[in-house]
């Protein structure tokens, strides 16, 4: 068993009247199997990209980040969904944007479909022990 | 319009012997496209009681398809309390206790709304954070 600690810090100086200046943390207990940071050239084809494998009564903690890039290094500003195995849509990341979360209650894994051509994007994911 | 900016820092020094985890990364938050500015933002705590069932947190009101994002903290000390996170029929994951959530939302239809809902027993404090791009305000009654 290990120790994750997650951070999220949201700023801003100008949003609000008040200027935005929050962060949360957490320590979370992990184990086997996890993901430390990977990459995934992301296709149009879900199916194809599964990041996470099938939950069987676990938590995962997942992270995925798009790069802003293909898989041939060229800038690309398409979107790249994130999905429940059988093409179930979370949401949808844009060029540089990350998401956090814990996946679990069902018995589905989690995958990626770019919205056009690929998408190069950076994932990781941990075991809630 | 005004920049909001989101970061997050992954670490951990015992994940894998001699390898620590340290994943970051930062974004500005855009509204659908590349303008800047989710200057839509509600924030704020509340109470779920584990007999109530699920609560839409928020519904789907707003242009489909764009871009929104949430987060979501349980405040529970309690390991054994956790908060079931989904939208409309779709359960994502249980957030346990003093865990956090940073997804983005894309109401992809009317039948999109944030669901949360308590277990297992007793009450949980939870606060959240919802930035849009659009919000189409509920009709008069």
């Amino acid at each position: 068993m290990a120790t994750l600690t997650p951070t999220l810090t949201l700023t801003s100086t100008d949003a609000t009247t008040d200027q935005l200046s929050f962060s949360v943390t957490d320590t979370l207990s992990v184990t086997a199997p996890h993901i430390g940071l990977a990459k995934i050239a992301a296709t149009t084809t879900g199916a194809n990209n599964i990041i996470q494998p099938a939950t069987d009564g676990q938590t995962y903690y997942v992270y995925v980040h798009h790069t802003g890039v293909d898989a041939s290094g060229s800038a690309v500003t398409t979107t790249l969904n994130i999905e429940l195995t059988g093409d179930v849509i979370i949401g949808k990341l844009a060029a540089g944007e990350f998401m956090f979360m814990p996946v679990g209650g069902h018995s589905l894994g989690v995958q990626l479909q770019a919205s056009s051509g690929t998408i190069v994007a950076e994932y990781a994911y941990f075991t809630k022990a | 319009m005004a920049t909001t900016t989101a970061t997050v820092s992954i670490t951990s020094a015992d994940l894998v012997p001699g390898m620590p985890v340290s994943i970051n990364a930062s974004s500005t938050l855009y509204q659908t496209g590349t303008t800047t500015g989710l200057e839509l933002v509600e924030m704020g705590r509340g109470t779920l009681t584990e007999a109530s069932g699920a609560d839409a947190l928020a519904d789907a009101l707003g242009t489909a398809d764009t871009t929104n994002w949430v987060y979501i903290c349980n405040k529970s000390t309690n390991v054994e309390q956790y908060m079931i996170i989904g939208i409309h029929e779709t359960v994502l994951g249980y957030l346990g206790s003093e865990e956090w959530m940073w997804i983005p939302w894309n109401m992809g239809d009317s039948d999109a709304e944030i669901n949360i809902e308590a277990e297992a027993s007793g009450d949980i404090d939870y606060e959240y954070a919802i930035y849009r791009s659009t919000n189409t305000l509920p009709a008069k009654t």
